[in-house]
């Protein structure tokens, strides 16, 4: 986590800072990069003083600007990506959450206890806890929710929990998550919507409108809902958190331009405001009277090699592409210049998984070991793709339309054509372009990798046979990996495999990386304690984790 | 009437509007079943069973049928992405475009039609233009630039108006008014430069007509001249080209509502393409294309209304 907070500065200094949007816009910046724009402590991963959070002040109202709307509130029906977790959060709670140091321990839940085996989770949930409407939480309740609707038709939580076989109900408190087999990561699956009880009585009443009423046990409770307009929460005047929420009321806006979700937080318009841009990270820090809780994700810009397909099939031909490609440069494109450090693993120097010696195997930018291993393929007799010697490798790269991702493209295009490659670019609409990599019909092109979860759960999905291994890649050495993953809780163990696996991929490189993700929650100063959330038992959480915040925690001063 | 001939256009003309709307979103690349499952569990069977289950697999023809056959009555669907019936999205919303649709031509007409003739009456003169001149300024700044420009302006320096946001117009009138004041003016100006144009260069060719120096010649005032004579003969061209407009500034309202994240169709048709809800999609797009038909019906009828030789079935005097 890093704090940013901004020494005071003279008003023409802000009114520089709002020059820059129309800068943006106009395309100077967009092409710089944004970088040394005298910024002088925009370096990457750079920490200043934390905020003092003071004592907690009960009351009043903030609003928050989020990047986009959610589909539904339905936690087996939306799609919660930063800005739905922002509101999930508030109206539900998760019944584990990650800590500091990356266990997944109880929140909601008073315990979750693995059999011998780890096929069999026993939850014990805490007593006198009740939804919104004044359903009380118990088992009955989760089980009602598990089958009706995580396990119903076109829930989207479908694949995730397949490897759940039944919840049963043990008494008036206590559930068992049976699964088909021993997964050690399961407890991760309870983080997110699977783990977040919403009142089974108030969604079958709502029928098919369930999802636009939604109804927790979480610190806020929903009041009003404009899609693409306003989301309203009130304070939970029964919540089971002694003396939270804090706040009287939160409003979240969807403000899908970053431009003007930046000036509505320098126009007073909102309070706090989520994003996951680069540019807009390095601009927040520039604002006057303004705090920044920057965090950098593991979901990081990469790229993507369709293994399954001559020439990526060739281990020389991906080492050769991933150590033409100058990560900085990237990243300057990219507009993350100073402020994004180069990824180097599916995890990020803030995450718990990270491992310094994954990082030193990511293949450098070298030129001249690219050429060596480019040309060793070409002049193969017997090169995969069945061309006749020396006949340079001509292949298309595919990324979805948008400014900064067309001028991503062309670095790579010019970076490998200085091989000898020849590169096709082609923008390709991002649902077209999904549905391309999960077919697998597609040469190369750019795509997001890695995500804030259990490494068992990321790379199980990543490199086995399931539908989401884009690049095909599998190997016995990462599914030797992967089963201990599973079936180990030990952390040592856990994060021994995770290295191991991190190694295995550098070696094979059929995914690279353009960049880590920083993300910010950027806030008035009177907005208090977004990152210091805890646990009931007092345990430190993991803070305002990839722009999300745990609301009811937060209060305001003023 | 002029009103029941012009009918069977109208229907022909909507007809068309149905099956390009229709043809058009069904041939987006992507697939929508994918779309609804998410990559992770879009297995080949889960895909297969709800292409099915939304007859994606029929042939077009088929699917337009049906599709149409439930639109007369109103029923568009519930769209995949939110599970929210088509047509109370497009009730909703719509309200919010139009507002600031309606405000936007307000604003400019009320703009251009005294600044269009003063540039006419001044043809030629200095005032004349530096108008032109500005117009043309106007004309070449695209909406979403003006829109940050008039955010920076209005909301970050001077603070009087909000930077995003909308507030219904029945829980506050006058919140309302101020969170659709940015927008509209965002989408006027382009407008207004094109209006100011058209009226000034119509009413030079009216100031030149016989009838105005007749009125000259018996002493009438030249502002009664300007607005009792002179500005109904020449407005035809500007309420053609209203007209027409109106497809830009619904165009507009796309880019528009998403810069001030306001909730109207413009947006919620953004958002339905990008992960091709196509019930929401067709539904959005039918609406639309239909409204901006039914809007240049009525300018057609508005012409028999200012010059009532064109309902009599002979072409008036300035075509």
């Amino acid at each position: 986590m890093r704090v940013h907070r901004r020494p005071m500065r003279g008003p023409w200094k802000r009114a520089l800072a709002s020059v820059g949007l129309v800068g943006l816009l106009l395309g100077s910046a967009a092409c710089g990069g944004g970088s040394e724009d005298g910024n002088g402590d925009a370096e990457a991963g750079a920490v200043s003083e934390a905020v003092e959070a003071g004592d907690p002040v009960e009351g009043g109202s903030i609003t928050v600007g989020l990047e986009a709307e959610t589909n539904s509130w339905m936690p087996h029906e939306g799609t919660f990506n930063q800005p739905g977790l922002n509101v999930a959060y508030a109206i539900y709670d998760p019944l584990m959450q990650r800590s500091a140091d990356g266990e997944v321990r109880p929140y909601l839940a008073e315990s979750l206890e693995p059999n011998e085996d780890l096929t069999e989770w026993t939850l014990t949930l805490r007593p006198d806890v009740t939804f919104h409407d004044g359903t009380p939480l118990n088992a009955e309740a989760l089980k009602t929710i598990f089958d009706t609707y995580l396990k119903g038709t076109g829930s989207r939580l479908a694949a995730q929990l397949a490897q759940v076989t039944s919840l049963d109900v043990v008494d008036d408190l206590t559930v068992v998550y049976k699964l088909a087999e021993t997964n050690a990561a399961f407890p991760d699956l309870l983080v997110g919507a699977s783990g977040w009880p919403f009142s089974p009585t108030a969604a079958a009443a709502a029928g098919p409108d369930a999802g636009a009423n939604p109804v927790g046990t979480g610190p806020f409770t929903f009041v009003s809902w404009q899609r693409d307009s306003r989301l309203v929460v009130e304070k939970n005047a029964n919540y089971w958190q002694e003396g939270k929420p804090y706040l009287d009321e939160i409003v979240f806006r969807p403000i899908p331009d970053e431009d003007t979700r930046l000036a509505s937080l320098q126009s007073g318009d909102i309070d706090v405001m989520q994003s996951l841009r680069q540019s807009t990270v390095i601009r927040a820090r520039d604002l006057e009277g303004v705090n920044n809780f920057e965090h950098l994700g593991s979901n990081s810009g990469g790229l993507t090699l369709n293994t399954s397909r001559a020439p990526f099939d060739d281990i020389r031909v991906r080492q050769a592409l991933v150590h033409a490609v100058d990560q900085e440069a990237l990243i300057e494109v990219l507009g993350g210049s100073g402020v994004t450090p180069p990824q180097t693993q599916f995890w990020s120097p803030d995450s718990a998984w990270y491992s310094e010696k994954v990082a030193e195997s990511y293949p450098a930018y070298d030129l001249e070991k690219a050429q060596e291993l480019y040309d060793d393929y070409v002049n193969d007799p017997e090169r995969s793709d069945g061309k006749p010697v020396g006949t340079p490798l001509s292949f298309m790269f595919q990324c979805p339309p948008d400014p900064s991702l067309n001028e991503l493209s062309q670095l790579y295009q010019a970076l490998w054509q200085a091989l000898g490659a020849q590169v096709e670019l082609q923008a390709t609409e991002q649902a077209a372009w999904i549905q391309d990599m999960l077919a697998r019909d597609y040469d190369t092109g750019c795509t997001r990798v890695g995500a804030d979860r259990d490494p068992y759960l990321v790379f199980d999905d990543a490199f086995t046979d399931g539908p989401l291994n884009m690049t095909a890649f599998q190997s016995p050495e990462i599914d030797e990996q992967l089963e201990i993953l599973r079936t180990t809780t030990e952390v040592d163990a856990r994060k021994a495999a995770v290295e191991e696996i991190g190694l295995i991929l550098n070696e094979n490189v059929p995914n690279a990386f353009s960049g880590g993700t920083l993300t910010v929650l950027a806030t008035k100063e009177a907005i208090r304690n977004l990152d210091g959330w805890t646990f009931p038992d007092d345990t430190e959480g993991n803070g305002a984790n990839a722009s999300t915040a745990m609301w009811g925690h937060v209060w305001r001063v003023e | 009437m002029y009103v029941l001939r012009r009918l069977p256009s109208l229907i022909a003309t909507l007809l068309a509007v149905s099956i390009l709307t229709f043809l058009m979103t069904s041939l987006l690349p992507g697939d929508p079943a994918l779309q609804i499952l998410g990559a992770e569990n879009a297995t080949p069977e889960a895909i297969a069973a709800v292409r099915a289950e939304l007859s994606l697999d029929d042939p077009l023809p088929v699917r337009y049928l049906h599709w149409i056959g439930d639109a007369l009555t109103g029923d568009f669907g519930r769209s995949y992405r939110t599970n929210e019936p088509v047509s109370q999205a497009i009730v909703e919303r719509l309200p919010v475009t139009a507002e600031i649709g309606l405000l936007a031509i307000v604003i400019a007409l009320a703009i251009a039609i005294p600044v269009g003739m003063l540039s006419a009456y001044r043809a030629g003169t200095r005032t004349d233009k530096v108008i032109s001149s500005t117009s043309f300024g106007l004309l070449a700044v695209p909406n979403f630039m003006v829109a940050i420009l008039l955010i920076l302006i209005f909301a970050v320096w001077l603070g009087v108006l909000p930077a995003t946001g909308w507030v219904n117009f029945t829980d506050n009138p006058v919140q309302n008014l101020r969170s659709a004041l940015l927008p509209a003016l965002s989408l006027a100006i382009a407008e207004m430069a094109v209006y100011t144009r058209l009226l000034r260069t119509d009413m030079i060719a009216t100031l030149q007509q016989d009838f105005v120096t007749m009125a000259r010649v018996k002493g009438v005032s030249n502002r009664r001249i300007l607005f009792r004579h002179a500005l109904r003969p020449s407005s035809f061209s500007l309420l053609t080209v209203a007209g027409v407009q109106v497809g830009a500034i619904i165009g507009g309202s796309v880019v528009i509502e998403t810069l001030f994240a306001v909730p109207g169709v413009g947006r919620l048709l953004l958002e339905a393409v990008l992960v091709r809800d196509l019930l929401m999609v067709q539904g959005v797009a039918l609406v639309i294309a239909v409204s901006y038909v039914v809007v240049n019906f009525t300018v057609d009828i508005l012409y028999s209304y200012l010059d009532p030789r064109i309902s009599h079935g002979r072409s008036a005097a300035r075509v």
